[in-house]
């Protein structure tokens, strides 16, 4: 890599001597990554604080942008992101407050962008491959969007009506709005992707055979999702009962997908809901506004450990539904063919499960009975592969299985999403189907094309204040109960306003900030330590370099003849500039380090 | 020197009937040890059951507390008022209090008890609301309510429904919006309550069931010249009064054990002898679920005597002791030969 050298930017050296560099330096990428939780909790890879940054500026076009060069979806995923990047935010550790509402934030950047604002993207000069995508979800469109942009002819092979797939067909319109998905996913699918909905793959009548995908195209990726709902687990006479039949009884991912479909669905006026996601507080959050009077969400453990928003859970229990802990279903009760309630087994909290899910311990001889007249299952859902007439090796729970190239164990399909990883979340659909669709494409052309550089960017002043730390978490303002209540596609969230979304950005710590104490000019003068709000500048005798060549642990010490540098701790560091501003030297440098990509 | 190093320090989180009697119990088993009750409150130990009597002119915060301050100070019990917990390291055995500061226990016994509990279909209009839960919001809600003013009450548990029987007995007037928490925490078949309710009616107080107006759809606040409070049901029509009091029951407060290495549920949930599965971390009180081999559940068990009971006993066990939770209280509502409404949860010494 031999292009790419830093410039004589040593630490001291005055800002406006300093350039912008590009750097593939391990130790660079290494402390992005361990820098800047949130990027990289986020599957996509989103650079969080250099959009926050944006809206801080009130450019919120550029910080739309910046979402879309990872995830281009932004105002979808700002709606309805599970934010994985919010539960490893900076400001949420322990004594720092709450985190940054980055999700909020991603729809700001979206829904206050000018209209017409103009949308950047790096086009490549055709190809000539093309590959064909099964499935319009989250995972077939961000990598449809991506090997177009890489120059490839992709077209998309969609069984539905409509493209999107969970996000159309699983998600309530009153979470997503349907004019937000339908315009991100024409931005996503304009660069000449064809889209063929309707198109079935399989050996059916009517249906296009996989064979044929193989014949016409360099390259198939299959992104169908898990789109089966996973049965209920019962015991005794019902262990291997057929519920589908039964009056009241419907599948979460069913319900749904039918409601979505324009099938007008119905439920009694007690709905219990089982399960513990995304879906089963969807299909609560359904069941209410389709007239139950009382929506019941059922859960193994409790609500501290179930994988959804503490905001979502707070309208779902604002719209009446309540959720009970602590219990698994292990039968039903019912009079002839209609459902009146079911029978669980009081739990008690176990271990945790690989995954960070808490385990869920039944109580022998604990049974009771909760009536109810519908049970929504929404526990799980599935992989479908009787499509494929190709056999592709699966692994143990039947998700296909993949090698480091995303390809299949068949040479030429490839797989991405929750077809491969099994049900988890759209940001995760998406940062997945981007990186197979840079195997694919590398796998076409031979080579790599992309590669991941660290942008090191001086800055000649901290961009944040002390008081911005003490700024709370700004709320999401939500529609009112009975405005939300009228129908099913009255959004619940209405976005964070320019004012609100300027004091939430203002929190963000800015942790792609690098703060670095030149040592050799350093007079040990302690200034830096005494402003300092945390325990964030160290004396060191050294610190050690982990096996990817990133900085790693600081070696501390309070002897001064043992001291050989003053260290910002970048981990404790919340970027306020203290330090930066006590400096009587200026040994003190500021550096934005951003990962990106560049072109081999 | 030796001796001071092995002393352990008991520290107590909440300074309530649990709470207190916990502190107390500690004392007298340990008499060597360090005994810290760390509460948010700013007066120390009283009744929250006397709080109706704010109703009747009774405003001096000194003849609410339990104790004189010298009785913490002779049984050499800290007690640190004002202070909020932000945290708890189960692992390190170490507090953490919202201003930083850092406090190491060797037990500790969480007593936090609970809050009022708001529906979260009515949380948006909370500013609009007087709780009743502290000696702070009591004189607050005394103060905003005239004399023979009007008071309507939401949901009615049997702590509102105890206030409800002193305003009625002081010549104010009270509609108790009923719903499914009114009686809580008593569990009332659907055969018993007309009954109750027709009670309720018997001794003065005015019931509309929320259900039969289709909900309450907002709460609002009077014009000038107006009644201060409207709550408006969802069939259009209303109630105008001084003030609109929460009743639904409580909600263990249990925030700051969040990421502390005990199991909760709704609240902290311990086996019978009142321990956590935090290492020496117990509970007592409305903040803890209690297993009960007898229900196969986790339940909660409310009443002053129950939470004495289960502060005295936490205290027991810590010190040594493995006795399991026992209840001392019965928990049955019945209505007495005059048709009133009469709680074993009203009782209190």
């Amino acid at each position: 890599m031999g292009d790419i050298k830093p410039p004589s930017n040593a630490p001291g050296t005055p800002a406006a001597e300093q350039r912008e560099y590009l750097s593939d330096d391990p130790r660079d990428i290494g402390w992005v990554k361990q820098n800047v939780p949130c990027q990289t909790a986020c599957p996509a890879g989103t650079n969080v604080p250099v959009y926050i940054r944006e809206i801080i500026e009130r450019q919120f076009g550029r910080s739309y942008e910046t979402n879309r060069e990872a995830n281009v979806l932004p105002g979808i995923l700002g709606r309805i992101c599970s934010r994985p990047c919010e539960s490893q935010c900076r400001h949420g550790w322990p004594g720092n407050g709450e985190p940054v509402a980055i999700c909020h934030l991603k729809r700001v950047a979206a829904d206050l962008k000018d209209a017409g604002h103009r949308i950047t993207e790096r086009l490549y000069s055709p190809t000539g491959k093309r590959v064909a995508i099964v499935g319009a979800g989250p995972a077939g469109v961000a990598a449809a969007h991506d090997l177009s942009l890489l120059g490839h002819d992709v077209v998309i092979f969609e069984r539905e009506e409509r493209a999107g797939g969970m996000l159309r067909y699983g998600i309530p319109e009153f979470r997503l709005p349907r004019d937000t998905l339908d315009i991100e996913l024409h931005n996503a699918l304009r660069l000449g992707v064809q889209m063929r909905t309707g198109a079935e793959i399989g050996n059916g009548e009517g249906q296009i055979p996989m064979a044929k995908l193989e014949q016409d195209f360099d390259a198939v990726l299959l992104a169908t999702g898990c789109m089966a709902a996973s049965p209920l687990p019962l015991q005794g006479d019902w262990e291997k009962r057929e519920l589908r039949g039964l009056e009241g009884v419907e599948y979460g991912l069913d319900f749904l997908v039918q409601m979505h479909r324009g099938v007008k669905k119905v439920v009694g006026k007690r709905v219990a809901v089982v399960g513990a996601g995304f879906t089963a507080l969807d299909c609560a959050r359904v069941a209410a506004r389709l007239g139950a009077q009382e929506v019941t969400i059922h859960i193994r453990t409790a609500e501290e450990y179930i994988p959804v928003t503490q905001e979502e859970i707070f309208e779902a229990k604002r719209e009446g539904v309540r959720i009970k802990g602590l219990r698994t279903p292990v039968g039903l009760t019912a009079e002839g063919n209609r459902l009146t309630g079911i029978e669980f087994v009081q739990n008690r909290l176990g271990g945790w499960r690989a995954g960070g899910r808490r385990q869920a311990i039944p109580i022998e001889g604990s049974e009771f009975i909760e009536p109810c007249d519908t049970i929504i299952i929404a526990i799980g859902q599935q992989t479908v592969n009787d499509f494929l007439g190709t056999r592709l090796e699966l692994d143990r729970w039947g998700n296909v299985r993949v090698g480091e190239d995303g390809m299949t164990s068949h040479k030429g399909i490839f797989a991405a999403g929750d077809y491969v990883n099994g049900a988890s979340t759209v940001i995760q659909a998406v940062g997945h189907g981007r990186q197979v669709a840079k195997r694919i494409d590398a796998w076409l052309m031979g080579r790599e094309r992309r590669k991941q550089v660290v942008r090191i960017v001086p800055v000649e002043q901290p961009l944040r204040e002390r008081a911005f730390d003490f700024i709370p978490r700004q709320h999401m303002p939500t529609a009112p109960l009975d405005e939300r209540m009228k129908d099913g596609a009255h959004e619940v969230e209405l976005g964070l306003d320019d004012k609100l979304a300027f004091e939430e950005a203002k929190r963000c710590y800015l942790c792609n900030l690098r703060y670095q104490i030149d040592v050799d000019r350093c007079i040990f003068c302690r200034a830096c330590i005494e402003v300092a709000p945390r325990n964030c500048i160290k004396l060191v005798r050294g610190v050690e370099v982990n096996d990817d060549g990133a900085y790693g642990k600081l070696l501390e010490t309070k002897e001064w003849n043992q001291v050989g540098a003053i260290w910002i701790d970048n981990n404790e560091c919340i970027r306020c500039g203290q330090c930066f501003k006590a400096c009587p030297v200026q040994c003190i440098s500021i550096s934005r380090c951003e990962l990106t990509e560049v072109e081999v | 020197m030796t001796k001071a190093k092995n002393v352990r320090h008991h520290v107590v989180i909440g300074s309530g009937v649990a709470g207190s009697q916990a502190a107390e119990t500690l004392r007298d088993r340990e008499p060597d040890a360090r005994v810290t009750i760390l509460t948010l409150s700013s007066l120390l130990f009283y009744n929250r059951y006397d709080l109706p009597k704010v109703f009747r002119g009774h405003r001096d915060w000194r003849e609410f507390l339990a104790y004189p301050a010298d009785y913490y100070r002779d049984r050499r019990i800290d007690v640190r008022r004002c202070s909020r917990v932000a945290g708890v390291d189960g692992s390190r055995r170490t507090i953490t209090l919202e201003h930083k500061e850092e406090i190491r226990f060797d037990t500790l016994l969480v007593a936090s008890g609970g809050r009022g509990y708001i529906p979260e279909e009515l949380a948006e209009f909370r500013p609009l609301m007087h709780p009743f839960a502290s000696y702070t919001e009591a004189v607050t809600a005394a103060n905003v309510v005239p004399d023979r003013g009007h008071v309507i009450m939401l949901g009615g548990d049997m702590i509102g429904l105890d206030l409800a029987r002193t305003l009625v007995d002081t010549r104010h007037r009270v509609t108790l919006v009923a719903g499914p928490q009114t009686f809580w925490p008593h569990e009332v078949a659907e055969d018993e309550r007309p009954g109750l309710i027709a009670a309720l009616e018997n001794m003065g107080v005015e019931v509309v069931e929320a259900a039969d107006a289709g909900g309450i759809a907002s709460i609002e606040q009077g014009a000038k010249g107006l009644s201060a409070r409207r709550v408006l049901f969802k069939d259009g029509t209303e109630l105008y009064g001084d003030a609109v009091m929460p009743f639904f029951g409580l909600s263990p407060s249990v925030e700051f054990m969040l990421g502390s290495g005990t199991d909760i549920e709704r609240g902290l949930l311990v086996n019978p002898a009142l321990r956590t599965t935090g290492e020496g971390i117990y509970a007592a009180g409305d903040v803890c679920q209690i297993w009960s081999d007898a229900d196969k559940r986790y339940r909660f068990f409310y009443g002053w005597k129950n939470v004495r009971a289960m502060g005295d006993l936490a205290a027991r066990n810590i010190t040594g002791g493995d006795d399991p939770w026992v209840p001392v209280q019965d928990e049955k509502l019945h209505i007495d030969d005059q048709g009133k409404l009469q709680s074993p949860f009203w009782e209190y010494e």
